[in-house]
């Protein structure tokens, strides 16, 4: 059905107009326009040439196509016709309608004419007549509108006339608006008349006006005054064309005095707040609250000051639109003067809620500043204050701990006492232990402090304190690493400038210290780096302002590491200065006597007694600082002061005894042969952090130094004897100190050997005069004992 | 002995022993001397020559010497000359030898007696050469003084140029002569470095605080030199600025007895201490680069100073070292059971 009307309207179309395209509309032009290009086989296209058109089916169909195709273009031609008589009908039908209205309209029109004339007879006779009325009424309209004119100007007379007491009725009413407006309304006419007829008249309202202008001036400068009111009273004041920028300047100076009078208050206050600090005892916490507290209460005050300064900008802002540059300026001078305030305070120690507070305080003035003046851009301008505050406070924190662990290590350096001496390493290695441990943790929690706080400025800052968090402990710890050295007179290896190093000298450092220090920084390793690595990783991760490709400020490893290398270095350092005073005083027993002419030996010698002395020195430190190691030391107990029974060794004695009757060569060769077969003593091993471990390796140590030296000398049997009985003494007290037997009856043995060796005339002493000798040293020095502790 | 050892042994010395020396003059071979300490038996010099191929230690000589050796040095110019610093008893004495020709016999001749130089009141410790070539002055030192001889060998003549006391006080035990300057001299003090102009026999600077063993001048670079002390290790030092070490080395376990640069390439060390090792060490002399100024934070970074090898094939301490001067990746050390133990550093060498 559809594709029957389509064909309909295509048709019509095609009879109208030529142009199927042109006429059809926009369907059919749409619908027209793909046929144009159609291929030949299109019947509908206009350019249709029946001969291709024929070949083409030709070519393309078959018999039984072309006549299926016969038969349907026969159906089509058929219909085409049917459809054309159809059209031909319906026009025809149409044009005698046509017809018929014509003839219709031709009746109607007769006998309008007659109509049309009356029509304009009636229309001349009104016009006549209104023109009679006309010329009748112009002469009294023409002296009404006289009358008018006169009575305005009349009234405009009377105004003036009635100006001064309308001002004056206005300055009572304090309507000055009213007041301003009259006077410029009759201010044309003043300039006109002013000289002549109206000379009074603008006299006194001149003088009116000048109260106006005065009533004015002292609206603006009236503080008290509603801002809108101030404002108008300017605009006023504008329009009676009175010079307001003298005015606005007079203003902006008041507001600098009131400014500065705010900054003074500022600066009395912050001094006033440093007075307490400084006077009050930094121990003495509750004086510390009270000024904190007072910190706060003029704070408070300053708060109204600030609002009002505030409502005063924004008052100016609104009465003087160009005076805002001005105003900036002020207004940032104002708060640079309070950043640079807490800048001076950070510089000594204070906790991070004042600093909280201070910025606070300082925010919460910005924010309102900023609500009245964002063009001061005091936000960006805080962010930069607050953020070298904060890095100072980081930094300064750090340098405080770093002085504080040092206070703490050093404080006990004067040993007054003999007594208060056995606690007091052990209290700076606690002390100091605490110091490190709890001032990083307090550092840390304070920082959090800073992190966990809601401004909105430190939120922004939040990654750089993250950072500078992290880079503050790396520094710390390397400073520190640093400030152990310069202890421990060894400066000049962390820093090689000879002019920054301290004074401390070398032989001046208290070997305690040492010890100290070393256990410290095996602490430091193991417990301290660890627990603030934990707490960092809890709460002050991410930063990465200084990028990734950096890594983290805080590397625990690289820290770690100097610091397990510290420890080393600190317990070799302690073991070093320990043997080298041991070493010279061995020095000075073997080189001072003659030991060719030595006489026959009548007691053991005294520096034994030093040694142990040394020895038991050692103990007191080592015991303090270090722990115990895991061999415990349960086999000497029972055999404390019994000389013979370790003594006594019959084969060793009999071997030595042996030996020295031989001839030399071949002792030395069968010591040598009889090393060969030994297990070798491992005597350099490496030194563990324990009593027993230090106090070892320290004996050894002086037991391969008394060897060295006794290989330096020569001996006559005198001498000989002499080593042969003082060793023999040292066997058990040293046992005392040791666990190690067996490298220690080495090392003695290895001492004899050597002085054997040394030894002219190698006979040893018999072995009831070596322990009578031992006996008497043992008793005597028993008694001596006694007679200290009864005294 | 044990182990994977590379050195080269030569078991030769009966005795103990502390001193070995490198004979310098001796262009020909690879050759050192080394002198016994022996109480009671008759002590011996031998000279030890590497053979050509390396791999073995010769005794090209066998002398009797009438004491036991404290300090040998080898004449820098003369291969057949050597000086000796020797004691029995009480006393004690310092000459200067020369080795008879040897015409293929080695059956111990004896050592002629070139110079005795018996000026000396105290015990000898040590006698110098000057190291860097042909001089005719000798130094020795004694406990409380510093003698300066003039050697005529030809005549067996020996003069003392002059002399300086130390005093009392202090306690000399050792010393270096510089190679860069033949007027300037170091001596071991008791807890210091003191440092001499022979010409005015004044003292011209000391280092405090240094309980050095030994002591040796740079043999390239002037003003430098390095000590072997009991507990600080080894330090080097620059006299410019004494005040503090340039740089420090931990040194040995137990003392650091003897300490030598390399001839040739004066950034390797040699110590030897009294815990039976012989340790090599890279040590870039100041100057050479910055790396002063570096922190020691950065140091396990920085490869250049470092133990290069601990050798620890020692049966007792070791106290004499000698680098060949002909060889210089050759050095040779002894250790008081009087073994003499040659070692190559050919692989540490930069190439």
């Amino acid at each position: 059905m559809d594709e029957k009307a389509k064909r309909t309207r295509e048709l019509l179309a095609s009879f109208y107009s030529t142009d199927p395209s042109a006429g059809g509309g926009a369907g059919v032009g749409s619908a027209a326009s793909p046929r144009k290009m159609a291929s030949p086989d299109s019947i509908n296209s206009p350019s249709f040439d029946p001969d291709v058109y024929m070949s083409l089916l030709v070519q393309k169909l078959n018999l039984e196509g072309l006549l299926q195709k016969h038969v349907e273009m026969a159906a089509e031609i058929k219909n085409l016709d049917t459809d054309l008589q159809m059209l031909v009908y319906e026009n025809y039908n149409k044009f005698i309608n046509a017809t018929d209205t014509i003839k219709r309209m031709k009746n109607n029109i007769v006998g309008m004419e007659a109509n049309m004339e009356q029509l304009l007879a009636k229309i001349t006779s009104v016009q006549s007549k209104s023109d009679l009325v006309n010329t009748s009424l112009f002469e009294k309209r023409e002296h009404i509108e006289k009358l008018h004119r006169t009575r305005n100007l009349l009234r405009k007379v009377q105004f003036i006339y009635d100006l001064p007491t309308r001002l004056a009725k206005c300055i009572k009413a304090e309507a000055y608006a009213d007041a301003v407006r009259f006077f410029i309304g009759s201010k044309p006419i003043f300039e006109a008349y002013g000289d002549s007829s109206f000379q009074d008249c603008k006299r006194a309202s001149e003088e009116a006006i000048d109260l106006v202008i005065k009533n004015l001036q002292a609206k603006i400068y009236s503080d008290s005054e509603p801002i809108e009111a101030r404002a108008e009273a300017v605009v006023l004041l504008k329009q009676l064309n009175f010079p307001v920028d003298s005015l606005k300047t007079k203003l902006l100076e008041k507001l600098e005095d009131y400014l500065m009078t705010l900054q003074d208050e500022h600066k009395e206050t912050g001094a006033s707040a440093l007075d307490t600090l400084e006077t009050s005892e930094p121990s003495d916490i509750g004086k510390l609250s009270d000024t904190i507290l007072s910190l706060k209460t003029p704070t408070g005050t300053h708060m109204v000051s600030v609002g009002e300064v505030s409502k005063i900008i924004r008052a100016y802002l609104i009465i003087f639109p160009d005076s805002e540059r001005r105003l900036i300026e002020l207004i940032q001078e104002l708060f640079t003067k309070r950043y640079g305030i807490i800048e001076r305070r950070v510089k000594e120690r204070m906790t991070s809620a004042d600093i909280l507070k201070m910025i606070r305080v300082i925010w919460e003035d910005v924010t309102l500043m900023d609500e009245v003046l964002a063009e001061a851009a005091l936000p960006a301008f805080s962010l930069e204050a607050a953020r070298s505050i904060i890095r100072q406070f980081i930094s300064t924190s750090f340098s405080h701990l770093l002085l504080e662990v040092s206070e703490a290590l050093t404080k006990s350096q004067p040993m007054p006492k003999k007594g208060s001496e056995e606690s007091s390493l052990q209290n700076a290695l606690e002390d100091s232990k605490k110091v490190v441990i709890q001032g990083s943790l307090d550092l840390l929690s304070e920082f959090r402090q800073l992190l966990d706080d809601n401004l909105e400025l430190l939120a922004k800052l939040r990654d750089l304190i993250v950072d500078w968090v992290q880079e503050g402990f790396q520094g710390f710890f390397q400073k520190l690493d640093e400030r152990f050295l310069a202890l421990c007179g060894r400066g000049y290896i962390a820093n090689p400038d000879p002019s920054v190093i301290d004074a401390i000298q070398v032989d001046k450092v208290q070997t305690g210290l040492v010890l100290v220090l070393a256990q410290l920084s095996v602490f430091i390793e193991q417990i301290a780096i660890p627990k603030i690595m934990e707490e960092i990783a809890a709460s002050f991760s991410g930063g990465g302002a200084r990028g990734y490709e950096h890594g983290p400020a805080f590397v625990p490893g690289e820290i770690c590491r100097i610091f397990r290398s510290a420890g080393e270095r600190f317990l070799l350092l302690y073991i070093n200065m320990k043997t080298q005073k041991i070493s010279i005083l061995l020095k000075k027993r073997f080189t001072t006597p003659n030991w060719i002419k030595h006489k026959e030996p009548r007691e053991v010698h005294m520096f034994v007694d030093l040694l142990l002395q040394e020895l038991e020195a050692v103990g007191i430190e080592v015991r303090q600082i270090l722990p115990q190691g895991l061999v415990r030391r349960h086999r000497h107990s029972d055999s404390t002061g019994s000389t013979n029974s370790s003594r006594s060794n019959p084969t060793r004695e009999d071997k030595l005894t042996r030996t020295n009757t031989q001839r030399v060569r071949s002792q030395f060769l069968e010591s040598h042969l009889a090393k060969l077969f030994e297990q070798k003593m491992e005597i350099f091993t490496k030194v563990q952090y324990t009593q027993e471990s230090v106090i070892s390796t320290i004996i050894k140590f002086c037991l391969k130094s008394l060897q060295e030296f006794v290989r330096l000398q020569t001996f006559n049997r005198s001498g000989f004897q002499q080593i042969q009985l003082d060793i023999e003494f040292l066997k058990n007290p040293l046992k005392e100190f040791v666990d190690d037997d067996a490298a220690i009856d080495f090392l003695l043995k290895e001492v004899i050997g050597a002085a054997h060796e040394r030894c002219l005339d190698p006979i040893p002493l018999e072995a009831p005069i070596l322990d009578k000798l031992i006996s008497t040293k043992i008793s005597k020095s028993r008694e001596e004992n006694q007679s200290s502790s009864l005294a | 002995m044990r182990g994977a050892s590379t050195g080269i042994v030569y078991g030769g010395l009966k005795y103990q022993a502390r001193c070995i020396a490198d004979v310098k003059a001796d262009t020909d071979h690879t050759s050192f001397l080394a002198g016994t300490l022996s109480l009671k038996e008759e002590n011996e010099v031998h000279l030890i020559r590497l053979s050509p191929p390396g791999s073995e230690l010769v005794c090209e000589g066998l002398f009797y010497h009438p004491n036991e050796i404290w300090d040998l040095k080898s004449c820098p110019f003369n291969p057949r000359i050597f000086s000796t610093v020797f004691t029995f008893g009480e006393t004690y004495g310092a000459s200067v030898w020369q080795i008879p020709e040897l015409n293929g016999q080695s059956n111990a001749p004896q050592l002629e007696q070139l110079v005795s130089l018996n000026e000396h009141t105290f015990k000898i410790k040590c006698v110098l050469w000057w190291p860097s070539g042909k001089y005719d002055k000798l130094i020795s030192i004694d406990e409380g003084n510093l003698f300066l001889w003039s050697i005529d060998a030809s005549n067996k003549m020996a003069k003392v140029i002059s002399q300086e006391s130390v005093g009392m006080l202090h306690n000399l035990s050792g010393g270096a002569w510089d190679p860069h300057d033949r007027n300037a001299v170091a001596g071991i003090c008791d807890s210091s470095l003191e440092f001499w102009d022979l010409r005015t026999m004044k003292k011209t600077s000391s280092i405090e605080q240094a309980h050095a063993r030994d002591v040796e001048y740079n043999p390239k670079k002037q003003h430098l030199l390095v000590t072997a002390e009991d507990v600080s290790g080894i330090r080097l030092w620059d006299l410019r600025r004494p005040k503090f070490p340039v740089k420090e080395l931990p040194g040995h376990a137990h003392w650091t007895w003897v300490i030598r640069h390399n001839p040739e390439y004066n950034e390797l060390i040699l110590s030897a201490g009294t815990d039976s090792t012989v340790n090599l060490w890279l040590a870039h002399p100041p100057g050479a680069d910055d790396s002063i100024s570096e922190s020691p934070v950065d140091s396990p970074k920085r490869p250049k100073d470092s133990l290069l090898n601990s050798y620890t094939d020692y049966e007792d301490s070791v106290y004499g070292l000698a680098w060949s001067t002909r060889e210089p990746s050759v050095f040779a050390s002894l250790s008081y059971d009087g073994r003499v133990v040659v070692e190559s550093v050919k692989s540490y060498i930069r190439k």
